[in-house]
This record gives C-alpha cells, structure tokens and sequence, in this order.
C-alpha cells in the first residue's frame, strides 16, 4: 500500500507540467468571465477579482445574442447526426455483415473520404451551395457536415458490427425473418450503444466546427455558436474579454462534460475503429 | 419454409448490399466529389472573381500559384508547422500513454484530464489562448512575472519570433488526447506474461520498454503518425483564431493562405489550384496509411 502510495505521487509529479497547462485556459475562463469589467483591462492583470460577478453571464446572454446562437448549433448538430446514421448504419451493416463484389473498393473509398478535410474542399462547396442557394441557410451546414462525417461513421460502426454475433440472426433468418425484419428487430437493440457513441461523435465534430460554418454562413441571425463567439472576438478594435470568456465558457462546459462523463465509452469505441 | 420463399429474397439479397451502400456513396459523390471536379475544373481555366470560368489558360493558375512570393514560405512553414507539431505530439504522448497505463491513485481523474482538451472545440482554445498571451493584460505574462520569470511583458503574438512556436505549442497541446488514446490501445493489448518473464531474465525497465513495448505499439505509433499528419496538416482553426496568419503573413500554412486566396483576396483561380495541390499531397499521405494499416491488419490476422 505504502508502495503505491509513493507510485501514485510519482506518476502525478511526472504528470502536473501537462495538467497545469490544460488546466490553466479554464483558470483563464474562469477568473476573467467573473472579473468586473475594469478588474478585466486593468495593469497589471490578477487571477483573483474583487468580487465574483455572475451578472457577467447574463449580461453576456442579452449582449452577445448567444441564445440563438446555441438554437442554431443544436439544430445543425442533431439534424446532421440523425442525417449521418441513418444513411451510415444501413452502409456499415452491408460492409460489416455481407459479402459483395466491390467491398473491398467501398473501403477505400470511404479512406479517402475521410482523409479529405472541409479547409481544403471549402472553396468547392461554397460554389456548390450557392449554385444550390444555398448559403447562409442552415440546412448547408447540415448537409456538408454529414458528408465529411459519413466516412468516420461507417468505418466506425462496422467495426463495432463485426463484434456482434451473427448466430442471432441466422436464427432468425431460418425462422423466415426478412432482411429488413432482421435489421431492425435483432440487430439494432444489440447495435444501440455503438450507435449511441458513433452519434456523441459526430455531434460533438458539428457543435465544434469552424471553417465551414463561417464560410457558409453571412448573417449573424445563422450563427452557430462557435462562429457567434468568433465574431466577438476577430476583426474588432475593442473586444470585450468578460463577456467572449463567459461565452467560451457557456460553450465548452457541456460538451466538456459529456466527454468527461462519457470518456472510457467514448476512448475504448474509438479504439476499436483505429485499430479494426 | 420452402423453397420457393426463399428463392426471390435471394435475388433480393443479391441486390441488398448495394442499396444499402448506394446512400453514402451518392453523398459523397454530391457534396465531396462535385467539388474536386469544380475546383480542378476552375484551377485550368482563367476565372474571374465572381468565380465565372473562361478558357483554358495553359496551367496559368498553377505557374501562378508556384511563382507567388508566399507560396515558398507557407509550403515550408506548412512542413515545419506539421514536423513540428506531430513530432512533439508522438514524443509527449508516448510517456502520458506509458504512465497512464500503470495503477494508481486518481488514474481515472488524471486520464480525464488529459483528454480535456479534445472536448473543447479549437476555435474555443484558440480564443481562450489569444486572451492568454494578450502583452497587457494576459495571463501568461501575468503569471511568468509573479513567479519572477521575466520583468518586461511579452507581446507574444504580435511578435513573429514568439508567435509561431506558441502556436505550435498549442497545436501540440489539443493533438495530444488522440494520440495518447491510440497508444493506450496499444498498451492495454500488450499480454503482461511477456513483461514478467523480461523482469524475471533481469531486463531493467529502460530495456523492456526499448525492445518489448516499442516494437509492440509500432503500428499504433505508425498509425497514429499518419493520422496526425493528415489532421495536422489540415488545421485551421488556431492559426486562424490566435493570429489569422500575422503579424506580415509570418504564421501563414498553406490552409490559412488559401482561405485568404478565395474568400479574402478573391483569387479563385489560384485558390483551386492551392486546393488541387493539397488534394494530392492528402491523397499520397492516404495511400502511405492505407499500406500501413494493411500491414497491420496482416500481422493480426
């Protein structure tokens, strides 16, 4: 026990210059996000305010119109996953349960697709939205983030497929159930958590993205949240720091618990689709 | 069951797999294969800045795009940017990944912590950074002169020898929960009967990670290698939120350059071609991970 005592505060002391750095931009948020606005510009800068003001977050609320901004991303976010699986789940049953002719081409396809990133497509699609009408309206967002996360998706999810057994439903195929029967009434129960963690992931990849949404998106009534915080903060003279950290804050937090609640779910599923 | 029920669901069954991957085929095809065809497409023709296509002008985008001034600087810095960035992110990782594998007190919390930065979007960090160097008021430079580390502040992103390697330091610091999630599956796959027995021969600890668990992880390391490159290569959001590429284009990669190029100084020509270029030099780094990844799936098998 004593051995593992003296182990423990070893592997922390080898640990706390990496924890003090992640952990120092939430001090930031923190303490500026709470500051009084003169306690914010003032020389030189302290951690601890005079007083801890939570009329910041409201002030921040009404000031930097985040609420519709957060409207927006979770519209874009729980569309575009719902969007995503619906078509990637049918993709990953077939290349996960069945043989074909052209699987193995299906699977390099989706490499390449998922190795190709928005920055270097977004000139492309914004040509293609607005040929389309596309821009500044949500549903382009939509679209173009189920197409980057499709790949992620299907690879994902087959990997996770191939675990479940097949006697199930080979079971169930003597007993004259269709494919389709098969699919959603033995098959998808026992699917559900890797649908579930595939769906963290890709909601999490839209609540997050940038360069698509400010590409896309001209006016600030269709912000997403990042690009609404953005917007505080680029191309201004004068930036209001308590207000953009509270809003870095409102942001961050949910998502950061999420993962922190979901983490060995979500680690150990990311596992299986790198290594498979 | 006879015979005759079976027969037509056989035919449909033929049939099957190739519906059910049709969807995300004709996906990708629309919102990612139409917009290669339109860019390359663009990149061979003179295009005005309104992104109306003429004639075929004889490559001159891309003698345009290799002969423009910046076009050396941001390649390079791309490649230093991307060297740099995995290279200190591999270096760290393995020995998180190596500590976070033994037993102790408070491991849960110290691997939650360490993934932090994965849950936060870039664009968030990158603000809450910028605020952080910030020469006046920032909390770097408060927080090193406390600890009397420097008397003078710091303008550390207006300056472009500090800017660059802090950027770095922060692109390290958000690739780090990926990789070290990786390299921990590789780790936790490792048998311990192995390691035992090395202890028991009397190899030092030193030993038993240089010859046992490097050449062990080995695919995950190549892997996790590629992969970084890739995302590395193709990251946008810090650069473009800590400095947009300034002070004098000095922390410009090729991703923040093209933006600029089509949606800033509307040169759409130059800009498909920049796309073209770094479309190709995805599609090699793909192929290597594809032979990679092969090559592991052999060895598993």
């Amino acid at each position: 026990m004593e051995n593992r005592t003296r182990k423990s505060i070893l592997m922390w002391l080898l640990l706390s210059p990496l924890v003090v750095v992640i952990l120092f931009p939430f001090a930031v948020m923190v303490s500026t996000a709470v500051k009084p606005r003169a306690e914010v510009l003032a020389y030189p800068p302290r951690w601890l305010p005079s007083e801890i003001r939570l009329q910041n977050f409201v002030d921040m609320w009404e000031a930097t119109r985040l609420g519709p901004a957060v409207m927006n991303s979770l519209l874009v976010s729980v569309a575009a996953t719902l969007l995503c699986l619906a078509i990637a789940i049918p993709a990953a049953y077939a290349s996960s349960r069945m043989q074909f002719t052209g699987l193995k081409l299906y699977r390099q396809f989706l490499l390449v697709t998922q190795m190709l990133s928005p920055i270097v497509l977004v000139l492309g699609i914004f040509r293609l939205m607005a040929s389309l009408g596309m821009v500044d309206k949500l549903p382009a967002l939509v679209l173009a983030y189920v197409a980057f996360n499709l790949a992620f998706s299907v690879w994902m999810l087959q990997a996770y497929f191939q675990t479940i057994p097949k006697e199930l439903e080979e079971a169930a195929k003597l007993d004259g159930a269709s494919t389709l029967q098969r699919m959603r009434l033995i098959f998808l129960p026992l699917a559900l958590p890797a649908i579930g963690i595939t769906a963290v992931f890709v909601f999490i990849y839209c609540w997050n993205e940038f360069v698509l949404a400010m590409t896309l998106l001209r006016s600030p009534e269709s912000n997403t949240l990042t690009i609404q915080t953005f917007s505080l903060v680029g191309g201004r003279y004068q930036v209001d720091w308590d207000h953009v950290m509270a809003a870095t804050l409102v942001a961050s937090v949910p998502v950061a618990v999420i993962f922190a609640l979901l983490q060995r779910a979500l680690v150990s599923g990311l596992t299986v689709g790198a290594v498979k | 069951m006879t015979r005759a029920n079976t027969r037509p669901s056989d035919g449909i069954g033929r049939a099957a797999p190739y519906l059910l991957v049709l969807p995300s085929i004709l996906f990708a095809f629309w919102i990612i294969g139409y917009p290669i065809y339109d860019m390359a497409n663009m990149s061979l023709h003179a295009v005005n800045r309104f992104g109306k296509t003429g004639a075929f002008n004889d490559f001159a985008n891309y003698s345009r795009l290799f002969s423009h001034k910046l076009f050396l600087d941001c390649l390079l810095r791309t490649l230093v940017w991307t060297v740099c960035v995995v290279g200190g992110t591999v270096l760290l990782s393995v020995p998180i990944a190596l500590i976070l594998n033994e037993r102790f007190y408070g491991r849960t919390l110290a691997r939650i912590i360490i993934m932090l930065p994965w849950a936060v979007s870039l664009t968030m960090t990158g603000i809450v950074w910028r605020w952080s160097f910030n020469g006046q008021f920032g909390m770097v430079n408060a927080t090193l002169s406390s600890f009397g580390l420097q008397d003078t502040p710091v303008e550390w992103l207006a300056t472009a020898t500090t800017a660059f390697p802090i950027l770095i330091a922060i692109g390290i610091l958000v690739s780090i929960p990926f990789t070290v999630t990786v390299i921990l599956g590789g780790l936790s796959s490792l048998q311990a009967d192995i390691f035992e027995a090395a202890k028991i021969d009397g190899a030092s600890g030193w030993q038993r990670f240089r010859h046992l668990t490097l050449p062990l992880i080995r695919p995950f390391l190549n892997i996790v290698l590629v992969l970084n490159f890739i995302y590395v290569f193709n990251s946008f959001p810090i650069i473009w939120v800590m400095t947009q590429g300034d002070p004098a284009n000095s922390t410009d990669i090729l991703v923040t350059w093209l933006y600029k190029l089509a949606f800033r100084y509307g040169e759409l020509g130059v800009a498909s071609a920049l796309s073209i270029v770094m479309f190709l030099i995805l599609l090699a780094l793909t192929i290597v991970y594809a032979v990679l990844a092969m090559r592991n799936e052999r060895r598993q098998a």
